[in-house]
């Protein structure tokens, strides 16, 4: 009897919960103090238009760990209404899961969104020609070198037209000033870096300029990987390049914060951010004069062109699975604002995507980058593919190995394409 | 034999103090533990189309990790990190320290404190502090250590990781063996040794011949407990190396970790949890046969 | 307690100073490592490297605390992890018990059951875990919500199985049972038998023999059963990462890995401030429970 009157209870209550109106909540997933600063307004600002109370919910934990997490949640279906992604290498991946929502109507009817640079709207679009990402946030990279270094030593800082002239402009820095000439990040430690800030920039320029073939496969047996290998085995083996940082902890902060102010470093690729945080005025060791005493190269192709690569910074993305799908898209097209382009420019340093920043009063202060918003539409980009996040953590093995100097270009090439085979079979690479 | 009535009673109220650890187990162990082994035969992954659809793969997982390099090695790393770290450091330190601590010594208890605090330390702390006395080449503390008695240094992590990863692991540990072992040591009896001593045995002898047999037990079972732990060490030596470099400190537990979380790949990741608990299954076998242990 | 006989002092001296000199040398080894968390957190300035602080400060700590939230992460850390131990002592007290006194055919088999299923590491389990949590989650919400209405997030920050204190805790105590089981089941193998059956005989009931009688008399066992339960939850990281969202129920392993996030540069006064906070607790359970330890474990291996 007991037992009846008990499961009838659960059942009306059960049955009451699908009736229940609650008070709406958007939960948004964040990534590290300075988003979520940076986010603060916009936050507000989606309260008060949509009426609804946003819920932010930090993540701590480095980036893998984040993504894990996050991964986790989804899987399940219990992720946030809305979250950032710390790299544009995982979306792919996510799409073919079903996490996202598309968005790709939302954004186009949008107004906000005719003033996006081209180069921005391309990079959103996943390899099905939806949009699942709003792409408000722009990484613009190229190399950065040692102006005053180099006129004192007499070298050229003229633009290197190929890798020859670049891979020959470092060993002449090396001989006439001692310094290290070249830095690309590279190996395990640096994480997703060794790909986003380095081997992107190379194969961009080599002879096999994309990684994906039309029917959506991985091309890692082309010649340009391994010519790109190439390229760091020689930094490396003629001691062009700083090793010995790259294989321990923090890989960035001896190569990075001191070696490149003292000088004892010359060029490395580097993004619009790093005239504020790595040397500029947010850094711990700046550089004075930053701006006038640190120039850019664009990156050389392999025999020929200029490349300044463009990636999304940390895009923002709806949950497929929200109980809220459509508000939760508005917010987005909120997080898409110039405001908060600007808002993040001014505490990262990435580039709005949308070109009204330019006439923002805000961002015409931060004088550093108001020449790189203006030059961004010239951005290259790797057309994105699910399984990217594999093969970033493939470049960044075999690029460790090389620092170890346990391979040569092919080895390094086969230690990238023997991982992405293990780790998503055979049939994913051509 | 038949149970007395109140016999029967008695038991049946131990299985109800049992429950609620036995119920506990069954949700958040047993469960997983049994869902990980239906895992291993799909391909379910956390993201990328499997993540959508997962299919039933029969035993592709299994075939795939026999063909492995990488399992292998890790197995080997693991093998050689369990042997040097419990079943040699520990254990040989702990055992020396539960002996010298034996003695009416001024500073006992400041020895045994001193020697418990590794084990207090949490994983991550102790990672941080580890990463400080070794990583950096000349900047580590270990380097200078080495260069102030005029010695060489290097970068250990990258050229002795997998040693580093022992005596980082050995010194984690001493506590636990020391404990056990002085607990060990506490039940031999002293008058054995002061007849030994009338037959004018040396203090060597005795260790041999008193010692180390009547301790056989507590040190398989001390064996045993730690084997299995350390088979599990994941936090300490990730925060160390990561598996690094090119796999030389890829215990299983960090196998599996990457394979679960940093390729996502879950259905592989728990095939090769399954053959790791497998294995320690057998270990577990062999020293309990080995052991007798009474328990 | 000592080895030595009174006499042969010659050779007992030699003795002490060699337990001395190997006693030192191991110590040594257990302590360099500490010494750079504990200089670092009071250097205003301070470095992934031993060195000496150019200024001494307590900033760091000062920041943990008034920039952080040092003392939410504190106190959230010592309540789940605290609550976790007294569960396990609890039920391992009682479990211990019963697997010591059974006769019942499956004792070994599920005493080794457990044992190595510790192999399995967690990584391995917590997806699947996950979702079973989330299962029981979405259940108590559903019961709870016509209810309590509005509220309910509030209750559910108690009482959740995913972003509530109450799953990490019956999950953190869970992981720490088989170790714990198996101490208390040693402990009270070492226990004589006549005073529960001369209660027994008494006609003292179940309860009454566990309170009268085995908790005072395993008070040291679960001291120790609890200091490892305590120890081990205690440095957990992986688990509250996973189970844990909302900013209130941050713990400090968590707050530690908030340290890293600042822009790219480590800030290592704010890591090792907090990191000496996250060890403190640890030590003083050492502390309090370390007379405790060698007297079970005795106990246990003698049976």
């Amino acid at each position: 009897m007991k037992k009846t009157v008990f499961g009838g209870l659960c059942a009306i209550l059960l049955g009451c919960t699908s009736t229940f109106v609650q008070a709406e909540t958007l939960r948004l997933a964040n990534h590290g103090q300075a988003g979520i600063d940076a986010m603060k307004s916009t936050v507000e600002r989606i309260e008060k238009k949509l009426g609804v109370k946003v819920e932010v919910v930090e993540y701590p934990a480095p980036d893998k760990d984040y993504l894990s997490k996050l991964l986790t949640e989804l899987g399940a279906g219990n992720g946030p209404d809305l979250f950032s992604m710390p790299s544009t290498a995982a979306v792919a991946d996510m799409v073919d899961a079903g996490y996202l929502a598309p968005i790709t109507t939302e954004i186009n009817a949008w107004d906000g969104y005719k003033n996006f640079y081209d180069v921005a709207k391309k990079l959103a679009v996943s390899p099905d020609g939806e949009t699942y990402v709003m792409p408000y946030m722009l990484g613009i990279q190229e190399i950065y070198y040692r102006k005053d270094v180099l006129e004192k030593a007499g070298i050229s800082t003229g633009q290197p037209k190929t890798w020859d002239d670049l891979i020959a402009r470092a060993e002449e820095i090396k001989t006439k000033t001692g310094a290290y000439g070249l830095l690309f990040p590279a190996g395990v430690s640096w994480g997703s870096g060794a790909f986003d800030e380095g081997f992107q920039h190379l194969i961009v320029g080599s002879k096999t300029p994309q990684i994906v073939t039309d029917d959506g496969k991985l091309d890692l047996n082309g010649e340009g990987v391994k010519d790109v290998f190439n390229v760091y085995k020689t930094l490396i083996d003629k001691d062009l390049m700083p090793v010995q940082p790259l294989l321990g902890p923090e890989p960035w902060v001896i190569p990075k914060y001191e070696l490149f102010p003292a000088g004892k470093l010359v060029a490395t690729t580097c993004g619009s951010w790093c005239y504020i945080f790595d040397w500029g005025r947010e850094s711990k060791n700046p550089i004075p004069d930053v701006t006038k005493v640190v120039g850019t190269w664009t990156v050389p192709g392999q025999t020929g062109g200029q490349f300044v690569l463009a990636n999304l910074a940390a895009p923002w993305a709806v949950n497929a699975k929200s109980a809220n799908v459509e508000l939760a898209k508005k917010a987005l097209l909120e997080i898409g604002s110039v405001e908060t382009q600007v808002s993040y420019a001014a505490r990262i340093g990435n580039i709005p995507a949308s070109k009204d920043a330019a006439s923002d009063p805000e961002f015409q202060k931060l004088t550093e980058l108001v020449p790189i918003h203006a030059a961004a539409e010239k951005g290259t980009f790797l057309k994105q593919a699910a399984g990217f996040g594999t093969v970033a953590e493939g470049v960044a093995r075999a690029t460790d190995a090389l620092l170890r100097k346990e391979v040569d270009a092919a080895g390094a090439q086969k230690i990238l394409v023997d991982y992405v085979k293990e780790t998503l079979g055979d049939d994913a690479v051509k | 034999m038949a149970k007395t009535l109140q016999e029967r009673r008695a038991e049946r109220q131990l299985m109800i103090v049992l429950l609620p650890s036995l119920l506990l187990l069954l949700a958040f162990v047993i469960y997983p533990a049994i869902y990980s082994v239906y895992l291993s035969f799909t391909n379910e992954a956390l993201t990328g189309a499997a993540a959508r659809a997962p299919r039933f793969v029969g035993w592709r997982n299994y075939t795939r990790l026999f063909n492995d390099a990488k399992f292998w090695n890790a197995l080997f790393v693991t093998f050689v990190f369990v042997l040097g770290s419990a079943i040699i450091g520990q254990f040989v330190l702990g055992l020396v320290s539960a002996i010298a601590l034996r003695r009416r010594l001024v500073f006992r208890t400041l020895f045994s404190s001193i020697i418990l605090l590794p084990n207090a330390a949490p994983e991550v702390v102790a990672g941080f502090m580890w990463i400080s006395m070794l990583a950096g080449g000349d900047h580590a503390t270990l380097s200078r250590i080495v260069s102030f008695f005029g010695l060489p240094t290097a970068d250990w992590l990258q050229v002795f990781p997998l040693a580093m990863i022992i005596v980082v692991n050995t010194w984690r540990g001493i506590a636990t063996a020391m404990i056990l072992l002085t607990a060990g040591l506490s039940t031999i009896p002293q008058e054995i040794y002061e007849a030994a001593r009338m037959d004018g045995a040396t203090p060597a002898q005795m260790f041999r011949r008193i010692t180390l047999p009547l301790m056989m037990p507590t040190i398989l079972l001390y064996m045993l407990i730690s084997t299995v732990s350390t088979i599990a060490v994941f936090g300490l030596v990730y925060a160390l190396t990561r598996g690094g470099p090119g796999g030389a400190t890829e215990l299983i537990s960090i196998y599996i970790y990457n394979q679960s979380f940093t390729a996502y790949q879950l259905g592989y990741g728990a095939a090769v949890a399954v053959i790791a608990l497998l294995v320690s299954l057998m270990l577990g076998i062999a020293y309990v046969r080995a052991a007798k242990v009474e328990i | 307690m000592s080895v030595a006989p009174p006499g042969e002092s010659a050779n007992c001296v030699r003795g002490d100073l060699m337990a001395y000199a190997t006693l030192s040398l191991i110590s040594i080894f257990c302590a360099i490592p500490f010494f750079w968390l504990l200089i670092a957190s009071f250097d205003g300035n301070a470095q992934l490297f031993l060195r000496w602080p150019e200024t001494w400060t307590f900033a760091n700590y000062l920041r943990v605390f008034a920039k952080e939230d040092g003392a939410k992460w504190l106190f959230n850390s010592l309540f789940v992890v605290g609550s976790a131990t007294f569960l396990v002592m609890v039920l391992s007290g009682l479990g211990g018990y019963a697997l010591s006194r059974t006769r019942a055919w499956w004792k070994l088999p599920f005493l080794y059951a457990i044992l190595l299923i510790r192999v399995l590491p967690s990584t391995a389990l917590v997806v699947p875990l996950y979702k079973f949590l989330l299962t029981l989650n979405n259940a108590e919400g559903a019961l709870l919500r016509p209810i309590f209405g509005s509220a309910t997030r509030d209750i559910m920050r108690w009482t959740g199985f995913i972003d509530g204190y109450l799953g990490l805790i019956l999950v953190l105590a869970t992981m720490q049972l088989p170790l714990s089981l198996w101490i208390m089941k040693t402990f009270f193998d070492g226990l004589p038998r006549d005073y529960e059956e001369a209660a027994l005989m008494d006609g003292a009931t179940m309860i009454q023999r566990i309170r009268r009688v085995l908790v005072p008399l395993a008070l040291p066992g679960l001291a120790a059963s609890g200091l490892f339960a305590f120890m081990s939850a205690w440095g957990d990281f992986l688990l509250p990462l996973i189970l844990l969202s909302s900013p209130e129920l941050q713990t400090l392993p968590l707050g530690l890995f908030r340290a890293f996030l600042r822009i790219n540069e480590i800030d290592y006064g704010l890591l090792t401030a907090l990191a000496f906070i996250y060890l403190v607790p640890a030590v003083v359970a050492f502390g309090f429970a370390r007379r405790f330890l060698v007297q079970t474990f005795s106990g246990g291996v003698k049976g």
